[in-house]
This record gives structure tokens, C-alpha cells and sequence, in this order.
């Protein structure tokens, strides 16, 4: 007997493993709900579709057919690819791309079955025998496919930078686009009415139509509407699954791509309730508020591609370190510390055993805020199994190209301004060079005393396991001590560095990359400087809102730098995140989370709305629209009602925007007025918050 | 199976799926987005057959090269959609 008829309460054997593999995919997705199993909740999904890929190969007995394999081959090494090459920031355009793929393949599958349907020569064969309900269902899965398919690449274009992401908004569009839409349905009609002749024709007219309309579609959608335009696409490309599903009777594709299209209406649903728009706004087509006419589009169309530009000229505002403004009563260490451009950190078991790892990291990130150049030396027995230094180092996000073996980091020690020696001993001994008949004699360490200067974070200065006295121990000008436990000596090392000076506060906007400083928007501090440092530096409780602005300006990295510097200050730093901050859902999220900031401090609207009151400070990274009080107040504008993250509400803001131009709803903020509770710094994100970095360190 | 079964089969799974995806938090939206998006490229069970059966069409080369395409894009969609979704989830930590 043929397993595939084997009949199990009136189910075949693949119907019931089908029915498994979405109760793996809904399991998968519901496993998305903590960030703790999302990682298992993805591999479940793909997992689920890997074997209905298989049970649908083997009960159609088409496994063998090669051209099958090449196509998933090649779709695979070209989804791999891309999957690994596209960056965060690219993220949403890279969705919006995938969503299209998917509606694409869709719209294809719909033809054939409809061209299938049609053939005397297939149902010969098959017996395969089309009712109108497929038939129906085959046309509307290719319009709704075809819709999605060029929709999306329009956003994908718009999102990429290949297309302005200005509305395009022109005189009889609405009319327009329905017309499109209805000489597509009738076409699709017509297709279905019509003989085997002429149902090709038709169904390829039908299929240009719905392309046609998915452009007509996503042209019209401005740069910050994109979100609501990405969500309500995704929504498309299941819902578009799910009708091909219906067209050739499988459930599965019909009970997932249902799932998928609940997931995208969701979103959709989301980000309008966060965008003060209704869903049938939405799909009538009045996603886009702005009248060409006032199209105040700067945050969206201009900026990229002038921050594009400035990447590669990449213009540097970092003077030329200005050393020896120094004070006589700063210690020679702090000194050597302000002023190193390039810094080694060698950490050993007593790192571990203060697990100071996390101080390890904040002094890393802190060298690199200034500018300096940051690396860790790693003795191969450094701590107690291999690779363990490493290890502790990755957990607390320590990139691993900053990670150096031995024998790679030795020849640098003598460039080296500083090394910061964390709870290593024997590792560093000199006297293994020289004290014959010692246990360490011979053993290869790591060349610290070559160095300009040492800091020795250690617990005492009593001799390493080996027992060897360590002359670097000997009080000297070039070597200063720190004794007591790790984590306590490392956190007033960074609080005294930070204490600052000129010099270090120079050093502090040296760009650490290619990318980070624009030349072309000089940085410009409207309000006097003096004031809003003192305040940003004595605030308890912070509460950071970034926006598509901190995006633009990739000025991610530097936000979490202030924030970890804030956090040094003893400040209580979360971020609030908007729904609609961004291009997609839960972008700002993304960039944040790949920069190492904490997923629990990051809150949503709603949560952190009720904090703004209490809070000292709030911090505004590139968001506008988000945060205009004049969404309560000002009735008849578009975004009257929204809801926005109140930022007013906090003793004071400080505004790191590019321009104070309104918005991308055209609506003027009043908070850009100056006033003595509003620092605007403006600008490109990247430079005003590394300034602003700099200032607090000198203060 | 007769339409009503899989018109009835389309609510309930809109119906969990609303359901399920509602208690996923905003901080994950984006992973959720594109991992949904790659679930989409279910279409690709459709693509298999369709194309199984195009060398039986009227223009079989045609069909069957159409029928290439779907299954590339249904893929690149799958496969991509899940390594990248992935690649953010990883970055999530404490």
C-alpha cells in the first residue's frame, strides 16, 4: 500500500504532517514574544517550511524532477547572499524587496494555474479540473501577487535612495489609480469568461495591469509613511500566498500565508493607530498628507543622499590633540589617559574573579569615544580554559576584532601610548625574559613594559601563581597602581578620565571611522554652550527618543556612547521609542539593538509617556513629528490627535535635529522655539552628539 | 477539499494568527516583520507543483520557465527572510 492513501480519521498521512508543520510555524512565531526564545522561534519556522517543502515534493511524486532542485538552488544561494551582505540600516529596504519576491513568485504560481486550468493537454493528463472558485481565486491571487511585487520594489527603490522618496502626488491620481484597478478586474474577469485562445493574452494583460497598479500604489507614499506602507505589503505578500493556496486547494499555503497576512495587518494596523490614520485612509489611498506644493521632505528626500556624500569626503572636525593643557593636581595616569591615542588592555583571571568585564568594556567604549584606538591583548593562558578572556570579553559585547592573540599584539606595545593591565600577572612579567631558574623564565608574555605608559588594575601586588616577584610592581613614573578589587579601581579610573579636560574633550570628537563626521552640515550650537551641559551632566533620570533623523546620521554607535556615558554618571537612562519612528515597524529597535543597547531599556509609547514627568532630561536624536506637542493642540493639521512621546513634559530637552525645519508633516514644532528649557543642537546627529560627549567629559 | 473547508481553514488561521502575533512585543517588530515575510514564501510549495505540471502545458517551455522563476523568488524570499531575521534576533541580549 501506498503510504500517501494511508487514511488516518479521513487524512492522509501528508495532510496530518502539514497540519504539523503549522502548528510549528504558529509555535514558532508565538516563540517570538521574548526576545529570550525568539532566536529557537525563527529556526522553528524555518524548520516547519523545510519539511513541507519536503512532504510536498514526495506526496506529488515530483522529487525527482531536476529543474525543481536547480530552481530552489539557485534561490537559495541568492537569499543566503543577500541575507548575509545587507546591512541593519538597509534592513527595511531589504524587507520590502523580500515581501515583493514573495508576492512575485505568487502572482507566477496563480498564472500557471490559471494557464494550467485552461489546457486540454493537462487535464488529459492529470484529470485536473478547474472549478470557477479556482479559477476566481487564480486571478485574484495573480492581482493581489502582481500589486505586491512592483509595490514593494517601488518602496524598496524609495527606501534605497534609487527613487526620491517624495510622495508623487499629481492632479487626477486618485482617479487614475481606480480606473487602473478596474480595467484590471474586468481584464481579470474577462480571463475567466473567455476560451483557451485568448486566455493567455488576457491573463498577462491582467497581470501588467496589477504591476501597474502596485507603482501607481507606492509612488504616492512619502518616506514616512513607509512603515505603514512595508507592514501593509508584508500583509499583501500572505494574503497573496494564501488566495494562490486556495487557486491549487493546498492548505497549507492557504493556513500560513492567512497567518502572514494577519501579521502584516496587525502592523499595519499599529503603525496608523501611531500615525493618526485610519486603515481605509490607508487603502483608499490618502496615505500621504502632504500637497506637493509645501512638501517639507527634508528629513526623507534631501539628507541620505547629502550623508551619502559627506561619508566619502568624510571631512574630519577633530583638531589636532592639544596635550599639556593639563593642571598640575592631575595624576600622570589620568593625564596619559586623556591624551593616548592609542591604548592596549590586557586582562587576566583577576578580571574574571572581580568579574569587572563589563567595566573592562565601558573603559574600551570609552577610549573609543575619544577616539583613541582600542585593542585587547590576550595571553593564550590568560584565566582558567582557552579562549576564556575571550569569552567573558564577547558576553559583554567587546567586539571580537578588537580581541588580539599574543604574538599579533606584542609588536604593538611599543607604539602604545597606555596599557590598562586588568588582573593579569604572570601573563605580564617581565622577569620571565630574564630571571633564570624561575618557574616563568622562558615563557612568552605579553610586552607591556614597552609601553609609554601602564595602569595596573590589580588586588594586591603579591606575586602571580608562578611566585615570581613582577618588577613592574616597583613604584615608578612610567607605571601607577591601582590595587584593590577590579571593578571598584576600573570605575574610578573612567569617572576620573571623564572628570576631563581640554585636551580629552578635543580628542573626544576625533572620528573613530571612515563614515562617522559629515563635512557638510557644520555642526552649529544655536543656544549658549554652557548652560544645558551642566544640566545634561547632573540629570538623575534620562530618557533618550531617537528618530529617523538618528538614522540618517548613523549616529546609533554614538548614542548608545552617551547613554553608556550617562549610565557612568550614575544616570538613569531608557529610551523611547515611538511606533512610527523610523521607516519600518520597530526600527529604531533594530538599529539600537545591533549597537548593543539593551533591549530592556528600550519601552514603548505607552509606557514610557507616564516617566517623561519625572524625568531630568530628555534627549531627542533626529525625531520630529513624534514629539511636536502640536499634535494636542493645533486642530486642522494633519497630525492633530496623533499620539506622541511627551517629551515637553520633562525638565529639560535637549534637541539634536538637523535643521528646525517642520517636520515630515509640515506641521512647526514649538519646541524648536528657544527657551531656556530647550537646547537645540543642530546639525548632523552624529557630530552634535559626539559633541555633546565631548563637552560632558570636560565638565 | 470542498472551498467552504478552506474558506473556513483561511478565517480560523487569520484568526491565531491575529492572536499570536498581537503578544509579540514592538521591541521585536522588525525580526517579526521579516520573519513573517520569509513565511510567506510558503507560495513555494505552490511553485513546485505549478511548475511540475507546466511541462504538460500548451507552451511547456514557457511555462516551465516561469515556473523557474517562482521557485527562485519563492526561495530567495524564504531563505533570505529567515537568515536575516536570524542574523537581528542575535543581536537582541540583556
Amino acid at each position: 500500500m501506498n503510504w500517501k492513501e494511508a487514511i488516518v480519521l479521513g487524512l492522509s498521512l501528508a495532510d496530518i504532517l502539514g497540519f504539523l508543520c503549522v502548528i510549528g510555524t504558529v509555535w514558532g512565531i508565538k516563540m517570538m514574544s521574548s526576545p529570550a526564545t525568539a532566536v529557537r522561534g525563527n529556526l522553528l519556522g524555518a524548520v516547519s517550511m523545510a519539511v513541507a517543502i519536503i512532504i510536498t515534493l514526495v506526496s506529488e511524486n515530483i522529487i525527482g524532477q531536476g529543474l525543481l532542485w536547480a530552481g530552489m538552488a539557485v534561490g537559495t544561494a541568492i537569499g543566503y547572499w543577500s541575507a548575509l551582505k545587507v546591512t541593519m540600516l538597509q534592513m527595511p529596504q531589504m524587507v520590502a524587496l523580500l515581501n515583493g519576491l514573495g508576492g512575485g513568485s505568487s502572482a507566477l504560481v496563480s498564472l500557471l494555474t490559471l494557464l494550467a486550468g485552461g489546457s486540454a493537454s493537462v487535464a488529459s493528463v492529470t484529470g485536473l479540473n478547474m472549478g470557477m472558485f479556482e479559477q476566481i481565486t487564480a486571478v485574484l491571487g495573480l492581482i493581489v501577487g502582481g500589486v505586491t511585487l512592483s509595490g514593494s520594489i517601488v518602496a524598496g527603490a524609495k527606501l534605497h535612495g534609487l527613487m526620491s522618496s517624495r510622495p508623487v502626488v499629481f492632479e487626477g491620481q486618485r482617479t487614475l489609480n481606480n480606473a487602473v484597478l478596474a480595467v484590471t478586474a474586468v481584464l481579470g474577469a474577462l480571463s475567466l469568461m473567455m476560451g483557451t485562445g485568448t486566455l493567455f493574452v488576457l491573463a498577462m494583460l491582467t497581470l501588467i495591469g496589477s504591476l501597474v497598479y502596485g507603482v501607481l500604489f507606492a509612488i504616492r507614499v512619502g518616506g514616512a509613511d513607509m512603515p505603514i506602507t512595508v507592514s501593509l505589503l508584508n500583509s499583501f505578500s500572505g494574503v497573496a500566498a494564501s488566495i494562490s493556496g486556495f487557486a491549487i486547494s493546498n492548505p497549507l499555503l492557504i493556513s500560513i500565508g492567512a497567518v502572514v497576512g494577519a501579521s502584516g495587518l496587525i502592523l499595519t494596523q499599529i503603525m496608523c493607530r501611531a500615525m493618526n490614520r485610519s486603515l481605509g485612509q490607508v487603502l483608499s489611498g490618502a496615505t500621504t498628507v502632504l500637497k506637493p506644493a509645501h512638501a517639507t521632505d527634508k528629513s526623507t528626500a534631501s539628507a541620505p543622499v547629502r550623508s551619502r556624500g559627506a561619508e566619502v569626503s568624510s571631512a574630519s572636525t577633530a583638531p589636532t590633540a592639544s596635550a599639556g593643557s593639563a593642571s598640575p593636581a592631575v595624576p600622570a595616569h589620568i593625564q596619559a589617559a586623556r591624551n593616548a591615542r592609542k591604548v592596549i588592555v590586557v586582562p587576566g583571571y583577576g578580571m574574571a574573579l572581580a568579574q569587572a568585564q563589563s567595566d573592562v568594556k565601558a573603559l574600551i567604549d570609552m577610549f573609543d569615544s575619544r577616539g583613541a584606538d582600542v585593542k585587547v591583548g590576550v595571553h593564550p593562558v590568560a584565566g582558567r580554559m582557552p579562549g576564556h578572556m575571550n569569552v567573558l570579553l564577547a558576553e559583554v559585547d567587546v567586539a571580537y576584532d578588537k580581541l588580539y592573540e599574543m604574538d599579533d599584539i606584542n609588536p604593538e606595545f611599543a607604539d602604545a601610548d597606555l596599557v590598562v593591565v586588568v588582573g593579569a600577572n604572570d601573563v605580564i612579567n617581565p622577569a620571565a625574559n630574564t630571571a633564570e631558574g624561575t618557574p616563568i623564565y622562558g615563557m612568552p608574555i605579553l610586552n607591556v613594559a614597552e609601553a609609554k605608559h601602564i595602569v595596573i588594575c590589580n588586588y594586591d601586588t603579591r606575586p602571580g601563581y608562578a611566585g615570581v616577584e613582577n618588577p613592574l610592581y616597583q613604584p615608578s613614573s612610567k607605571v601607577t597602581l591601582l590595587l584593590g578589587d577590579a571593578a571598584m579601581t576600573l570605575k574610578k579610573l573612567l569617572a576620573d578620565i571623564a572628570a576631563g579636560d581640554g585636551a580629552g574633550a578635543a580628542a573626544g570628537i576625533a572620528p573613530t571611522d571612515g563614515q562617522a563626521v559629515s563635512a557638510a552640515p557644520t555642526a552649529t550650537t544655536s543656544t549658549s554652550t554652557v548652560g544645558y551641559v551642566d544640566i545634561v551632566k547632573q540629570a538623575r533620570k534620562v530618557i533618550v527618543v531617537p528618530g529617523y533623523g538618528m538614522a540618517l546620521a548613523q549616529a546609533q554607535a554614538d548614542v548608545k556612547k552617551l547613554m553608556d556615558m550617562l549610565e557612568q554618571n550614575g544616570a538613569d537612562v531608557k529610551v523611547g521609542i515611538h511606533p512610527v519612528a523610523g521607516r519600518m515597524p520597530g526600527h529604531m529597535n533594530v538599529l539600537l539593538a545591533e549597537v548593543d543597547v539593551a533591549y530592556d531599556k528600550l519601552y514603548e509609547m505607552d509606557d514610557i509617556n507616564p516617566e517623561f514627568a519625572d524625568a531630568d532630561l530628555a534627549l531627542v536624536v533626529g525625531a520630529n513629528d513624534v514629539i511636536n506637542p502640536a499634535a494636542n493642540t493645533a486642530e486642522g493639521t494633519p497630525i492633530y490627535g496623533m499620539p506622541i512621546l511627551n517629551v515637553a513634559e520633562a525638565k529639560h530637552v535637549v534637541i539634536c535635529n538637523y535643521d528646525t525645519k517642520p517636520g515630515y508633516a509640515g506641521v512647526d514644532n514649538p519646541l524648536y522655539k528657544p527657551s531656556s528649557k530647550v537646547t537645540l543642537l543642530l546639525g548632523d546627529a552624529a557630530v552634535t552628539v559626539k559633541q555633546l560627549m565631548a563637552d560632558l567629559s570636560t565638565r | 477539499m470542498s472551498p467552504l473547508v478552506l474558506v473556513i481553514l483561511f478565517v480560523v488561521s487569520s484568526l491565531v494568527g491575529y492572536k499570536v502575533i498581537s503578544a509579540v512585543p514592538s521591541l521585536l517588530h522588525t525580526p517579526l516583520m521579516s520573519g513573517s515575510n520569509a513565511l510567506s514564501g510558503i507560495t513555494i510549495l505552490g511553485a513546485l507543483t505549478a511548475t511540475a505540471i507546466a511541462r504538460m502545458m500548451d507552451n511547456p517551455v514557457l511555462a516551465q520557465i516561469a515556473g523557474f522563476v517562482a521557485i527562485v523568488l519563492a526561495m530567495v524570499n524564504v531563505v533570505g527572510g529567515f537568515v536575516v531575521t536570524d542574523r537581528m534576533l542575535r543581536m537582541f541580549h540583556r
